[in-house]
């Protein structure tokens, strides 16, 4: 399909970039504009991958918390054992993915935070946490604000 | 071009409405306050009203005032703050202006408050007003292009500024009851609102974050002081000219705390582009800086608590403005601070 969503969302930003934010005057409207371009430039790089990280956060989270059953109060192992039940979403299913990933990391943080880990438990999980962090696919863009007016 | 059908109005001119509208709305309730507060005024003129770029928690309006009243002319260069529709800390505009009463006189330079709407009923939404006092703000001064000496001497500006503000008699200028004094250890006090505040804004799980909160439930330490916290204290809120800090600003999340929340939030490794210059002020030089000033010593464990909890809050602050823009009422695009966790981690690690 052409134009393809990368070549939309690149095509917005420059023409946002290239026509409307010239003729915008006021100085806030202006920071505002230029923050949204930058945004929409992250979001053309990071939104194919979206998908895919979500499906892997998903398959290693599930892999912690079959890790973390048997050491989770009863209650809170018996649902990550039905969470760990329930078949993996389509992978190009995006909203399905998120839903999932809210399921399993809700039941990460419970087990996570509720429970005396062993050393090597409480190691994978800050390993899988730093990793996920390091992973993140959308990221706050700064945007430098115009110079400071003397007052 | 033919088939497009003709809009009934344009957004932009809907656009251009809404701001018109706001800029009258500032005019009148600015009228309105000073007639509140000096009923003899006559002949009000309010000039070069324009809303600033910065603020992201609140509206930032800059403004020249001429009235005459039974006193005689008055002129005046002033700053409105009215909260925005949508912002990143729920503030009160009454307890700031009761901080910066009580800051008047002190040694601490702040802009002396004129007149405060509490409730939003002559600006729409709460405000205050402040004189515009001369300077400009720049977060990364430290880092800029000044020279270094000029830098560093600003750098220990900084420093004995923060040392001044917790130095002030905060019994004595009846900021007790205006703030509250902490009851439990202050470290308890700010975690159980932070906490409180991420529970509230928080719209998907977050292990990371509450995988730092657990921990900072465990460490939590003692004060080894009350003392006014500015809360907020960054070279980004303070006013620069010649060389000199001329005011500090943003008083709206002071509280009375410990003495190392403040400390702890200019040493926090993730923004050391705006407190430290590298090889020359770093954690060592700041901490000794601040003993050295104010005679108090700095417990290394309680002081990467703060270092922590700094970070944490600044996730939580993040996560609002994620809920904020998400709900329509804020303008910026916020992401999940995934940034910060790797290290708190790093931080959390080097204790256990």
């Amino acid at each position: 399909m052409r134009p393809s969503v990368e070549e939309q969302l690149q095509g917005t930003c420059r023409v946002l970039e290239k026509v409307v934010a010239p003729c915008v005057a006021d100085p806030y409207a202006r920071t505002i504009l230029d923050g949204l371009i930058a945004n929409l430039r992250m979001l053309t790089s990071a939104l194919p991958t979206v998908p895919a990280f979500l499906a892997n956060d998903n398959r290693s989270t599930a892999v912690l918390l079959r890790q973390l059953q048997p050491v989770a109060v009863p209650e809170l192992a018996a649902r990550i054992g039905e969470a760990l039940d329930h078949a993996e979403p389509d992978a190009t299913d995006l909203r399905a993915l998120e839903l999932r990933n809210c399921e399993l990391r809700e039941l990460f943080s419970a087990a996570l935070c509720g429970i005396d880990l062993p050393p090597a438990l409480h190691a994978a999980a800050l390993s899988h946490m730093s990793a996920r962090a390091a992973a993140a696919p959308m990221r706050y863009v700064p945007t430098s604000s115009p110079p400071a007016k003397p007052t | 071009m033919s088939g497009v059908p003709m809009m009934p109005t344009a957004p932009g001119a809907a656009r251009r409405d809404d701001a018109a509208s706001g800029v009258r709305q500032v005019v009148a309730g600015l009228e309105a306050l000073i007639i509140d507060a000096i009923p003899t005024a006559r002949d009000i003129v309010l000039s070069g009203l324009e809303r600033a770029a910065g603020g992201l928690s609140r509206e930032n309006w800059s403004l020249d005032a001429t009235w005459n009243d039974a006193t005689g002319a008055q002129s005046h260069r002033l700053m409105l703050m009215r909260d925005a529709a949508g912002t990143l800390l729920a503030t009160d505009r009454a307890r700031e202006f009761a901080v910066l009463g009580a800051l008047e006189g002190t040694a601490v330079p702040a802009p002396r408050a004129h007149w405060v709407d509490p409730d939003g009923r002559r600006l729409g939404a709460p405000s205050i007003v402040m004189d515009r006092m001369p300077g400009t703000c720049d977060y990364l001064v430290l880092n800029g292009d000044r020279p270094l000496a000029a830098r560093l001497n600003l750098a220990q500006a900084f420093i004995d500024l923060m040392a001044r503000i917790h130095a002030v008699d905060w019994r004595a200028r009846g900021l007790g009851a205006v703030l509250g004094v902490p009851t439990d250890a202050p470290s308890m006090v700010e975690l159980a609102h932070w906490e409180a505040e991420y529970r509230r804004v928080q719209l998907e799980p977050h292990p990371e974050l509450d995988y730092v909160l657990a921990w900072m439930r465990e460490g939590a330490p003692a004060a080894a002081a009350i003392v006014l916290v500015h809360g907020d204290f960054k070279p980004g809120n303070a006013l620069i000219a010649d060389g000199r800090i001329r005011a500090k600003l943003d008083w709206e999340t002071a509280h009375l705390g410990d003495p190392l929340e403040d400390l702890g939030w200019v040493t926090n490794p993730v923004r050391r582009r705006e407190h430290q210059i590298e090889g020359c002020w770093e954690r060592a030089q700041i901490v000794a800086a601040y003993s050295e000033l104010t005679g108090r010593g700095v417990d290394p464990a309680g002081l990467l608590w703060w270092n922590v909890f700094s970070c944490w809050k600044l996730a939580v602050i993040q996560l609002t403005a994620v809920g904020e823009f998400v709900a329509g009422r804020y303008d910026r695009v916020f992401q999940t601070p995934s940034w910060l966790y790797r290290p708190m981690f790093q931080m959390m690690e080097t204790r256990t």
